[in-house]
């Protein structure tokens, strides 16, 4: 990915949309996985996606988890392409099992004329 | 032509936002009980969304990113997810009111029974927005509330002391009544800025995929399309200080305010304020239920969008057929519509700073805007706002309580 100078991964990326290679709208970034902290190294290894991440972020976000289904999904870092006012991935949603969520979704509208 | 056309996203987003049910019933009481002397508070109000507008438009063309973007990357999850089920609520509250204004006048119209009309007002809205595109909502809405400039045209008609008018326009405290003139203060400014508004406008600058090419444009919309809605405002709120406040009416329906075209103009301008008051309410339930379903995808991170074919977006889709399933519920339990958008714009109030701070903070971030951050006018605005949005926001529902509602 192109590396920009400086990054505030809070400000930045945390919370942001996530778009894949074919321009779909995907998730957003729930939440980070650093590895090194103990090392005094931190590197963000991985962008964590789906309700059970929510748990660690407050106290409303144990709340929101507690209403919403789905599994976490990881997606490693390398597969990010771009970073601008969203988070750009280089592979599709399918292949990285994001966006599942919407495949569901998609057989209860399917059936209706001129969807 | 195309230019014309264009502003229809603003008109779309003023009337709709500007002149729906409690604004037509807020200006008309706050006329009939104050005269002009609430003038200048929408002066206030319309500066406020033409400033947050503008800044949102600007953001969502410079960056895709619309305002409940936004919001959860500023608040972070837990702050956003308390500004999303608040925002929701209150989403909700006002749809289900103007549903129920859309069936009061089509009450008035055919004098068929209210509820069978709830279930034709709901199942209309349905059809139009699953078939017709987003511009051609825009237009058919839009323009249709433009009949509402048929209260202008009686206002002229009534003979105004013009004199007063003008006062009305300078800021005041009035003689009698402080705190029941406060609360109406505070409610037209909370009905002119009301978050559905930015919601909405927002997510149709990227659903009409504008560029920073378009900024013109979008300046443009801000200006011509709440500037009109702020002159629907005034028309409305002189007509009933001409008209309701010498007779010592208090308009508690929405064919009060219709009967404020009839008397100057006879019954082609109640047909026309009828029509202009069913598109614009009809406008509102459109923006209302969509920003709900905006709000949810992207505080979710869903796809959205009215570009996109139902299919495309099915959690999107959803979501607006549930907004508007469960509008109907409440309405037709028989609660009143007019109370109902009262409350939900006061409620929506206290909403308003977790909506604007976020905005303000992300026109100025330069990683995210480059070029096109606010400048100072913009900046001077915004902060300036943002302090009236505090103060009304903690003083709202205090005044709702002390004023039972506006009564005394």
């Amino acid at each position: 990915m192109r590396s920009p100078t400086e990054l505030d991964l809070g400000v930045g990326v945390l919370d942001h949309q996530l778009v894949d290679s074919e321009g779909r709208r995907c998730g957003n970034v729930d939440d980070l996985e650093l590895k090194g902290i103990d090392e005094g190294f931190p590197r963000v290894v991985a962008i964590l996606v789906g309700p059970p991440v929510w748990r660690g972020r407050g106290r409303l976000g144990r709340l929101a988890a507690a209403f919403a289904r789905g599994q976490t999904v990881r997606v490693p870092w390398e597969e990010v392409e771009t970073i601008d006012s969203a988070v750009r991935l280089k592979k599709t949603a399918r292949e990285l099992r994001l966006g599942r969520g919407d495949d569901r979704a998609r057989r209860w509208v399917e059936w209706i004329p001129g969807s | 032509m195309s230019k014309i056309f264009q502003i229809a996203l603003g008109i779309l987003a003023a009337i709709g936002g500007f002149v729906d049910i409690g604004d037509l019933v807020f200006n008309t009481e706050a006329g009939a009980k104050f005269g002009y002397e609430l003038l200048w508070v929408v002066v206030v109000g319309v500066v406020g969304i033409i400033v947050y507008s503008e800044m949102c438009g600007r953001v969502a063309a410079v960056s895709k990113r619309p305002v409940f973007d936004a919001i959860r990357e500023r608040l972070g999850f837990g702050v956003g997810f308390g500004a999303l089920v608040s925002s929701q609520i209150v989403n909700l509250m006002t749809l289900a009111a103007e549903v129920g204004g859309m069936a009061l006048v089509l009450q008035l119209l055919s004098a068929l029974p209210y509820r069978p009309l709830i279930v034709v007002a709901v199942v209309g809205i349905a059809v139009v927005t699953w078939l017709a595109p987003f511009e051609w909502i825009e237009r058919i809405f839009g323009y249709g509330g433009l009949c509402l400039l048929v209260f202008a045209v009686g206002v002229i008609k009534l003979h105004p002391d013009w004199g007063s008018v003008g006062h009305g326009f300078v800021p005041q405290m009035s003689a009698s009544g402080h705190l029941v003139y406060a609360y109406f203060a505070v409610g037209l400014l909370g009905a002119a800025m009301t978050p559905y508004e930015v919601y909405f406008y927002s997510s149709g600058v990227v659903e009409e995929s504008w560029t920073p090419k378009d900024l013109g444009l979008n300046r443009a919309n801000v200006i011509i399309g709440y500037g009109l809605g702020g002159f629907l405002s005034f028309a409305l709120m002189i007509t009933a200080g001409a008209l309701f406040l010498p007779q010592g009416i208090e308009p508690q329906f929405v064919g009060t305010v219709a009967l404020g075209a009839q008397v100057p103009l006879g019954a082609i301008g109640l047909l026309l304020a009828l029509l202009g008051i069913f598109f614009a309410v009809g406008g509102a339930a459109i923006d209302t239920c969509f920003s709900g379903a905006y709000n949810f995808a992207q505080f979710f991170g869903w796809e959205w969008g009215k570009y996109r074919r139902p299919s495309g977006a099915p959690r999107f889709t959803i979501a607006w057929i549930v907004l508007l399933a469960l509008a109907l519920v409440v309405i037709m339990s028989g609660i009143d519509p007019v109370m109902l958008t009262e409350y939900a714009v006061i409620f929506s109030v206290v909403a308003l700073p977790l909506t604007y701070i976020p905005i303000l903070l992300v026109a100025n971030d330069r990683t995210y805007m480059g070029r096109y951050v606010n400048g100072r006018l913009a900046n001077t605005f915004g902060l300036l706002y943002l302090v009236i949005i505090v103060v009304v926001a903690l003083t709202a529902i205090p005044l709702m309580i002390v004023t039972n509602q506006g009564q005394g």
